[in-house]
């Protein structure tokens, strides 16, 4: 072999190891933002990482992503001593509670998990989770949108997760029945209000929007949109929980009112009596997230081409802003026996360019990070079901005015249960939404507190 | 002599590995439970010991009260319209007067063969309030839509389903034992010149008197227990159906939702000591009638 | 608790359950009775029959068109084909599955319940009573009290994610016992029994050669209804399975059922025909299982409800 080649290559190995230590060295070193942190954030050196990856190690991932195969086989071909094996334990909540179940029982979790945003703090609490620093997440910050990287962070500066998609929120309008009853797209929600009961009035079959009675995730999406914060947790055993306070007072005056009236549905959704009233025009209007618009092409088939998209309506026009509803990350778990390939494998998945690109080309997932969000032929995607309308590119203006503090509580499966069997079911009897929002406080704080939680507010 | 030894020892070998596997099995598994109903597992602050505390918070729980006040109703309705009806069916078709005996017979109990998670999925379709066929029916005709899945009706509607899915079963277990009474008594009984209907009632159903417990008892218990069908509806009728439903629906949710397992293991436990109870109570009393 | 019917009752046992009605001439049959049983028959199969009409639609027909009847385009062989083609083939896996669960468990469970029962109603030793109701009693413990102490003692076995986490717990069945025990009592004579071992067979010999045939009946009740009993179970595997490739049919629909319904990335609605679809492919075959065996179950049931 040539002399120049090999000490070429040497001395670029040596090169872009010592640039990778120490850019590592400086992340640990009081790089982010919440100040320096202790030595559970002491960085793996580069060799080991370079050695855990080219041993022959088999890695758990649960996750529902459907045919994630081929994001993963662009990990396995970058790093072929690495085979990851792909199970489905079930979406949202049933794979939360055999996760729950796993870790108690000690044996049989995975090694990485998919994580709604939602469920980090739940799996933060009981410390499942293991923090990304030392394997080099932090590097990755910049690369993603503001308020997904605040919902992966913990107190300490910790990085929980590596954010995999989004779901800003926003509405999405069938034109032509707007159209047919001389709707204007509706800005605030007075106008939406105003429209909801013209429209049923003109129409009693149809109604302007449907607030699902079991979907406590739009409801915290809207809470989140009109800049709620109702759990608040500071340190590790006080929680301040508030779900009830003048900002959810004001949305259960406004939607108890509008399900009184009955000039909005509340069925439950993703039922098949639901995919009908879609496909029968029963629902004007779906206040959705970004991943709305791909999923309605393909179940309201019968509507193609009347729909469009648009801001959700505001409390304030000028201050526009959004929730989130949906979205999921990779996390890995602590009690994983191959950290690192663990933490490489979250990393690459979610930040690598062209495993990202996939996720929203393949499964049509909203991305997370910045360059997707304005990569031109994602922006410049004009479905025909929206009429020709960059849906993505409106959603993506959408996701920069969803605000980054946001926090969940550390029993989400209970908040949101609690929700349907209180605020959820005010909704659907049109009964008194502003008391069934006392009874989901008083059920939280009750629960909380019998956790060993301090409890704040109320 | 060596062939009684053998025999005496043999007992015990012949029931040691059922008992062996029921050990594991049941009883293990009950013995951590009742252990773990002692203590509370707390999100912060980890395992702490309780004595009775769960027991007594438990007893004064509206949420498991008002679940075992419904599964009570439930029993109270569903099983002796259940009973009633399969007892009716075997009865007609011990009788001899029907054509087409075989084939009625297999389709009333074919739903048993129908898993739970089936059966929701075909009942949540036929009650739906807007695309089942009921309610299509009733618009075209202009009646009221019937609302099965609404508050007013939703435990009719689970104690259709649960009929639906055991009549049969029952109905096989009482024709079975119709079948095995002997054709002396029927012939004594015509010579004493009886009629049909008073054959019914003093020859079969005596006869049918320890069939008839079995299936109260294992109809207690179902309904006591009554957790697979309110579970599978609870999607489709969320505001309806709450986690705490039903007694062991609301052990369920305590454990797998709320991550509180010992207050769920303590539930556990008085429920099956109410079905114990009640169980105990319906054989006592339906004895009782018996001794002339 | 005591027998009511004479003992002539406990040689039916023996013999194959009367085929002829009861009484009265065959000829007289009644058409109202006949009526009224087949438009209870009809309640029955209702359900059936919509699910029979709804595995030949599309997802999208099934919203449109009316419930009871066929739409334009009936598309069941399709239906069938992408039931069995969805996931990679994964619903005839769920059905491998299903089978082998259950048969295992069945015989398993039948074996365990003709042993067990045989034992206790043939033998008399310290503490059988005591045994024997507490198995009884244990049929009223609701299994939702076991699941996660069952889930934990299996995980430090290193049993769960594993077929045995479904199969052994279907071993145990109580009410399998109580029937067989029952049957051996009647179906077995002691006396068959004694001259058995004076001419010097082992108890072994004579459980196996004897009285397993005489149970024979009894013994295909308990498997039967221990095959639906798991062929059906959904709550336990549920708990005990993580990997897609283990779960039994049960579970697996339920986990496209939820793919459509749960929302979020990742939705489709199309796995509604799916789940119908298969839900009619997975009754078929107990259907037809108890189709052929009517005769055993019957006749092992008749004693079952007979004797206390």
């Amino acid at each position: 072999m040539p002399r120049n080649t090999s000490s070429m290559s040497r001395r670029l190995f040596l090169t872009t190891t010592g640039a990778l230590s120490l850019g590592a060295a400086l992340t640990a070193c009081g790089g982010g933002d919440s100040g320096g942190s202790s030595g559970s954030a002491k960085p793996v050196g580069q060799a080991d990482i370079d050695k855990a990856m080219k041993t022959p190690t088999q890695l758990t991932f649960w996750t529902w992503v459907p045919n994630i195969a081929k994001e993963i086989a662009l990990f396995e071909k970058k790093y072929p001593a690495i085979k990851v094996k792909v199970v489905n334990a079930g979406q949202g909540t049933p794979q939360y509670t055999k996760l729950r179940t796993a870790l108690k029982a000690g044996t049989g979790a995975p090694d990485m998990v998919q994580l709604e945003y939602q469920a980090i703090p739940t799996f933060t609490i009981t410390d499942s989770l293991l923090d990304l620093r030392p394997y080099g997440a932090d590097a990755l910050k910049s690369r993603f949108v503001d308020w997904t990287w605040g919902q992966i962070s913990g107190t300490k500066g910790e990085v929980w997760a590596i954010p995999q998609d989004t779901g800003p929120m926003g509405m999405l309008y069938r034109k032509d029945i707007f159209d047919q009853h001389g709707i204007q797209v509706p800005k605030t929600w007075d106008e939406f209000a105003a429209a909801a009961r013209k429209l049923h009035k003109a129409d009693p079959g149809v109604y302007l929007t449907n607030l699902a009675a079991n979907q406590p995730a739009a409801w915290h999406g809207l809470l989140w949109q009109a800049g709620a914060k109702p759990y608040v947790t500071s340190g590790r055993s006080d929680i301040a929980i508030s779900v009830d306070d003048a900002v959810s007072k004001k949305l259960g005056d406004y939607w108890g009112g509008l399900a009184k009236e009955g000039v909005i549905s509340t069925d439950p959704d993703f039922t098949d009596a639901w995919y009908t009233g879609f496909n029968k025009g029963k629902y004007a209007t779906w206040l959705t997230a970004a991943w709305g618009p791909v999923f309605l092409s393909g179940s309201a088939k019968a509507t193609a081409g009347k729909w469009r998209a648009a801001p959700l309506p505001q409390w304030d026009p000028a201050k526009p802003s959004s929730g989130n509803w949906g979205g999921s990350t990779t996390a890995v778990l602590r009690s994983t026996k191959n950290p690192i390939a663990a933490a490489v494998f979250a990393q690459f998945l979610n930040s690598d360019p062209a495993s990202a690109k996939m996720f929203a080309t393949e499964q049509f997932f909203f991305p997370a990070t910045k360059a997707l969000l304005t990569d031109a032929e994602f922006t410049g995607d004009a479905p025909a079901f929206y009429g020709g309308q960059k849906v993505n590119q409106l959603f993506a203006e959408i996701g920069d005015t969803v605000n980054s503090t946001f926090q969940w509580p550390p029993f989400l499966d209970q908040a949101a249960t609690d929700w349907t069997e209180t605020v959820g079911k005010s909704l659907a009897d049109r009964s008194d939404t502003t008391a069934a929002l006392g009874s989901w406080q008083s059920r939280l704080t009750t629960y909380a507190k019998a956790q060993g939680f301090t409890v704040k507010g109320g | 002599m060596a062939a009684v030894r053998r025999h005496r020892s043999a007992g015990p070998l012949f029931v040691a590995p059922f008992l062996v596997l029921f050990l594991l099995l049941f009883l293990a598994p009950l013995g951590y439970a009742a252990y773990l109903s002692l203590f509370q597992e707390r999100l912060i602050g980890g395992t702490v010991f309780v004595g009775l505390d769960n027991y007594v918070q438990a007893l004064g729980d509206s949420q498991l009260l008002h679940g075992v006040g419904r599964v009570a109703l439930f029993f109270v309705i569903q099983v002796p319209v259940m009973l009633l009806l399969a007892l009716l069916f075997a009865l007609a078709l011990d009788s001899g007067l029907l054509r087409l005996a075989r084939v009625i017979r297999l389709g009333i109990f074919v739903p048993y063969a129908v898993p739970s998670v089936v059966a929701a999925l075909m009942w949540g379709y036929l009650y739906g309030p807007d695309f089942g066929p009921f309610a299509q029916l009733s618009r075209k005709l202009d009646l009221p839509v019937p609302h099965f899945l609404s508050d007013g009706w939703m435990l009719g509607s689970l104690a259709n389903i649960v009929t639906w899915e055991f009549v049969g079963y029952n109905m096989i277990i009482l024709y079975a034992a119709l079948r095995t009474i002997p054709h002396e008594l029927y012939e004594a009984a015509a010579m004493d010149g009886a009629g049909a209907w008073r054959i019914a009632w003093s020859v079969k159903l005596p006869a049918l008197r320890p069939a008839l417990m079995l299936t109260l008892l294992f109809s207690v218990i179902g309904s006591f227990q009554l957790f697979n069908e309110p579970n599978l509806l609870m999607k489709i009728a969320p505001a309806v159906i709450s986690s705490s439903y039903t007694a062991n629906l609301y052990a369920y949710s305590l454990a797998f939702t709320g991550n509180q397992v010992n207050y769920a293991a303590t539930v556990s436990f008085l429920l099956g000591l109410l079905i114990v109870i009640v169980s105990y109570g319906v054989l006592l009393t339906a004895n009782r009638r018996r001794t002339p | 608790m005591t027998t009511t019917a004479p003992e002539t009752v406990a040689t039916t046992a023996a013999e194959p359950a009367r085929t002829t009605p009861a009484h009265g001439p065959s000829a007289r049959r009644s058409t109202p009775l006949t009526i009224a049983m087949l438009a209870a028959l009809a309640y029955f199969l209702l359900p059936l029959f919509w699910l029979l009409i709804a595995s030949t639609k599309s997802a999208q027909d099934l919203f449109d068109s009316f419930g009871l009847w066929f739409s334009h385009t009936p598309r069941l062989l399709t239906n069938i084909k992408e039931t069995f083609t969805q996931d990679n083939g994964v619903f005839a896996r769920w059905l491998l599955n299903t089978v082998v669960y259950a048969v295992v468990s069945a015989v398993g469970a039948a074996l365990l319940a003709a042993a067990g029962g045989y034992g206790f109603a043939k033998f008399r030793f310290r503490g059988d009573r005591i045994a024997f109701n507490l198995v009884l009693g244990a049929v009223m413990v609701p299994t939702t009290a076991l699941a996660i102490p069952t889930y934990l003692l299996f995980a430090k076995a290193g049993l769960v994610n594993t077929p045995w986490a479904v199969i052994l717990p279907s071993l145990v069945n109580p009410f399998g016992l109580y029937l067989m025990r029952i049957y051996a009592a009647d179906a077995i004579p002691d006396s068959l029994l004694e001259a058995a071992r004076i001419d010097g067979a082992g108890e072994a010999k004579i459980f196996f050669r004897i009285a397993l045939r005489l149970l024979a009946p009894g013994l295909v009740t308990v498997l039967l209804f221990t095959l639906v009993a798991t062929w059906n179970n959904y709550f336990l595997p549920l708990i005990m399975l993580n990997d897609t490739s283990l779960y039994p049919i049960t579970v697996g629909l339920s986990s496209w059922a939820a793919q459509a319904q749960n929302g979020g990335a990742g939705a489709s609605s199309d796995m509604i025909a799916l789940v119908v679809t298969g839900s009619l492919i997975s009754i078929v075959p107990l259907v037809a299982a108890f189709l052929l065996l009517q005769r055993y179950w019957q006749s092992g049931l008749a004693t079952g409800g007979v004797k206390q």
